[in-house]
This record gives C-alpha cells, sequence and structure tokens, in this order.
C-alpha cells in the first residue's frame, strides 16, 4: 500500500503541487491526470524517492519510502529512453536485465522478446530503432522484472494500437496479482476500476 | 547476483570497446600534437623530463575529457533512474566504468606509445618505465575525473563551477608526475608508496563522491 499525505514539493520559489492526499492498496491502479506542468512526473519522482518533497509523508507498507524501499519494491518506466545506442537490441535487453537482477531462463526472456518485438530483428542497434520500438524495450522490463510495484510515466506515448492492447492486458494481469500501479498519463486506459487523481 | 554482475561486466566491456573509436581519436590528436612540439622545437636541445611533462599534461587531459564524455553518455537521467533503481549499488557500477575507462586508456596508450616516443625523440628504452608509471597514476586520475564529471553534467547543478572544488585532489598526482620525470631513480620508493596510499584511497571515496553527486544533481 502507498500512502500520501499532505505532499507538497517546490523547485525553488516555485511551488509545483501541494497537500496532496491519496493512498493506493495492492491491486489497484491510480492514474494521475492533469495538463502539462502541473507537476504529475514530479510526483511520481516524489514517490520514487528522487526528489525530497517539501513538506509530508509518502509511505509504502506503513514505512517511509527511502533508495532501500525504492529499489526493492518499485520498477520505474519514464518517458526518457535509456537505452544504449550503440548496443543491440538484443544486447540491451540482457544488460537492463542483468542490471535489475533478472535471473530467468533464455526460453522465457525469449518468449517475452516475442511478444513485444515479433516483428523484429534483435540484431538491429537501438538507434536504427523507431520511437515506438524504442519505447517497447523499456516495456520489455515490465514482463520480467518481479517488483510489487509498477510506477510509469506516460506508458502508451508513442505506441501503435496493438502494443498499447498488450500492454493494457499486461497491466489488468499485474492487478489480478495483487500488485499496484501508479500512472501519469494523457489517455484514457481501458483498464477497468482505476482510480484517477486530477492534478490542478 | 554474482552471475548478473558478471553478465553487467561483460556488456559494459563491449560498450567500453565500442568506445574506443574516441579514445583513438584523442591518442591520433596526442600524436599530431606530439609532431607539432617535435617540428616546431627541432632547433632545441630539449631536457627529456620536459618532453615527458609534455606528455604527461596531454595524457591528462585526455583522461578527463575521456571521462567527461563517458559519463555524458552513461548517466543520462534515464539511464542514472534505472541505475538507482537497480539491486546492485550505484557506487558499483561506477566502479566498473571508472576501471574499464583506465584498462580502455591505457591498453590504446601501450599501443601508441612506441610512435609517441618515436615522434619526441625519446629513447625506447623508456618505453616501460613510461607505461609503468603512467598506469600507476592514470588509476587515480580516472577516479578523481569521475567526481569532476559527475559535478560538470548535473542538470541541476546551478553552479557547475564547484567541479573546480574537484581541481585540488589531482594536485599529489601533479607532485608525483613532476618527481617522476626524473627517470633515473627509477625504483620503487616512498613516492610510489605514498602515491598508491593515495589511489586506494581514491578508490574507496571517489566512488561514494561520484555516487553522491549523480543523485543529488542529476536526477
Amino acid at each position: 500500500m502507498i500512502e500520501i499525505k499532505n505532499l507538497s514539493f517546490a523547485r525553488g520559489n516555485n511551488l509545483i503541487f501541494q497537500n496532496i492526499t491519496f493512498m493506493l492498496e495492492q491491486g489497484e491502479i491510480m492514474v494521475l491526470k492533469g495538463p502539462n506542468g502541473q507537476g504529475k512526473t514530479t510526483l511520481l519522482y516524489n514517490v520514487l524517492n528522487f526528489l525530497e518533497p517539501l513538506e509530508g509523508e509518502i509511505l509504502y507498507e506503513g514505512k517511509s519510502i527511502d533508495s532501500y524501499i525504492a529499489s526493492k519494491f518499485f520498477l520505474y518506466i519514464g518517458e526518457e529512453n535509456f537505452a544504449y545506442d550503440d548496443l543491440s537490441l538484443n544486447d540491451n535487453i540482457r544488460y537492463w536485465l542483468a542490471l535489475h537482477n533478472v535471473s530467468l531462463s533464455d526460453d522465457i526472456i525469449d518468449k517475452s522478446i516475442n511478444f513485444l518485438f515479433s516483428e523484429l530483428n534483435l540484431d538491429n542497434k537501438f538507434y536504427q530503432l523507431s520511437y515506438g520500438q524504442k519505447k517497447k524495450l523499456q516495456l520489455i522490463l515490465l514482463m520480467l522484472v518481479n517488483k510489487p510495484v509498477w510506477i510509469l510515466d506516460d506508458p502508451f506515448n508513442g505506441l501503435d494500437q496493438v502494443t498499447i492492447n498488450k500492454i493494457t492486458s499486461l497491466l489488468t494481469k499485474k492487478v489480478e496479482n495483487n500488485g499496484l500501479i501508479l500512472i501519469s498519463s494523457h489517455q484514457d486506459l481501458a483498464i477497468p476500476n482505476h482510480k484517477i487523481y486530477e492534478l490542478k | 547476483m554474482i552471475k548478473n554482475f558478471f553478465k553487467l561486466f561483460k556488456q559494459e566491456f563491449s560498450l567500453m570497446i565500442r568506445a574506443s573509436t574516441h579514445t583513438i581519436v584523442l591518442y591520433s590528436l596526442l600524436l599530431i600534437a606530439s609532431s607539432m612540439f617535435s617540428i616546431a622545437l627541432r632547433h632545441i636541445f630539449i631536457d627529456v623530463e620536459i618532453i615527458i611533462a609534455f606528455l604527461w599534461i596531454l595524457i591528462f587531459f585526455i583522461s578527463v575529457i575521456k571521462v567527461e564524455k563517458v559519463y555524458a553518455s552513461d548517466f543520462t537521467e534515464a539511464k542514472l533512474q534505472q541505475y538507482i533503481l537497480s539491486p546492485f549499488a550505484l557506487e558499483i557500477i561506477i566502479f566498473v566504468k571508472n576501471v574499464l575507462i583506465y584498462f580502455n586508456l591505457m591498453i590504446l596508450f601501450f599501443v601508441f606509445s612506441p610512435f609517441i616516443l618515436i615522434i619526441l625523440g625519446i629513447q625506447i628504452s623508456y618505453l616501460f618505465p613510461i607505461n609503468f608509471l603512467l598506469a600507476l597514476s592514470l588509476l587515480s586520475i580516472v577516479f578523481i575525473s569521475s567526481i569532476t564529471a559527475s559535478i560538470t553534467i548535473s542538470k541541476n547543478n546551478k553552479l557547475s563551477i564547484t567541479s573546480v572544488l574537484t581541481l585540488p585532489l589531482f594536485i599529489p598526482i601533479l607532485i608525483f608526475s613532476m618527481l617522476i620525470t626524473d627517470f633515473n631513480d627509477f625504483q620503487l620508493d616512498k613516492v610510489y608508496l605514498f602515491f598508491i596510499a593515495y589511489f586506494l584511497l581514491n578508490l574507496a571515496f571517489s566512488p561514494l563522491l561520484t555516487s553522491f553527486a549523480l543523485k543529488k544533481l542529476s536526477v
């Protein structure tokens, strides 16, 4: 369970948001909505312990979130791509899975890769891919890194409808398996029973 | 976890091999600079110490430039976020990258050094001492440069000039370099022991300081 109590954040003298309070339990999805510049990404960064809030607290299972909790329980997929341009798609996948200490069999990894990348040559260098294809690399971590909390910043941006459907089914399965998902998104999600928090 | 660490190391090694082009370009520029130095001063007798000092200064800059380049591309905000959320400590990632940068610089210098020595008119018998002493000092230079680079590339730092504060850390290396340019006493004496101790100090603190700077200033 993630609990946010009276959270405020400021950059210098500029107050980004104030008094945000909500709770998210296991098996729930919350979508953060709001126009650009309202602090959706900043709020996610606060939850991930990348930034320190001005006031308020953020708890995970009753404990204040620190770098240990964030690295053990949270998986974050941001808007910007983190892959290495010089590595092939396959090498990038192996690199980031190793970084997240994923020790799955090659068979499982290959099946997951085929689920998202069936049409692609995995030996292509990363810089040769389109924006949407690059985005898929990030999303493959969702399938293979086993962490209870997913924090996603605009995950559907730049994806085709087929991939959006695949990701939506992943999100639904995660929630069914008692996972917890916090998303910032401009799009309406086709996931049943998700909560919405509007940032104004 | 150890198995994944070695997988990570293998991929980092692969990345460093690919980044060798940049190092080769830097060493090629060193060759050109050495040629210009030799041609410009062809009518003047110069002590070997001065030539070695010239070489040392250029290699110092090459190392700093190389570290900055690697850090600017490998610690973008998105990558750094994943490193912070990874089960591996950021300090370990920094250590691995620094060590691989060091080997990349050192191995390629070993390849280029005979040509550099010929161009600068240094006796080829100095080949081993120069490589050995450079191997010793370059480790510290790379580790200290990583602190400077982590501050320089930071996006949240309003005063990037604060990276200048790390420059005094290079002073012991420069003093060491000054002492060892006198090649006649090439033996493991107190200067070397002091320098090894300084390197071990760097080894312990540089990844911590670099990691702190990256976390606080770049996310």
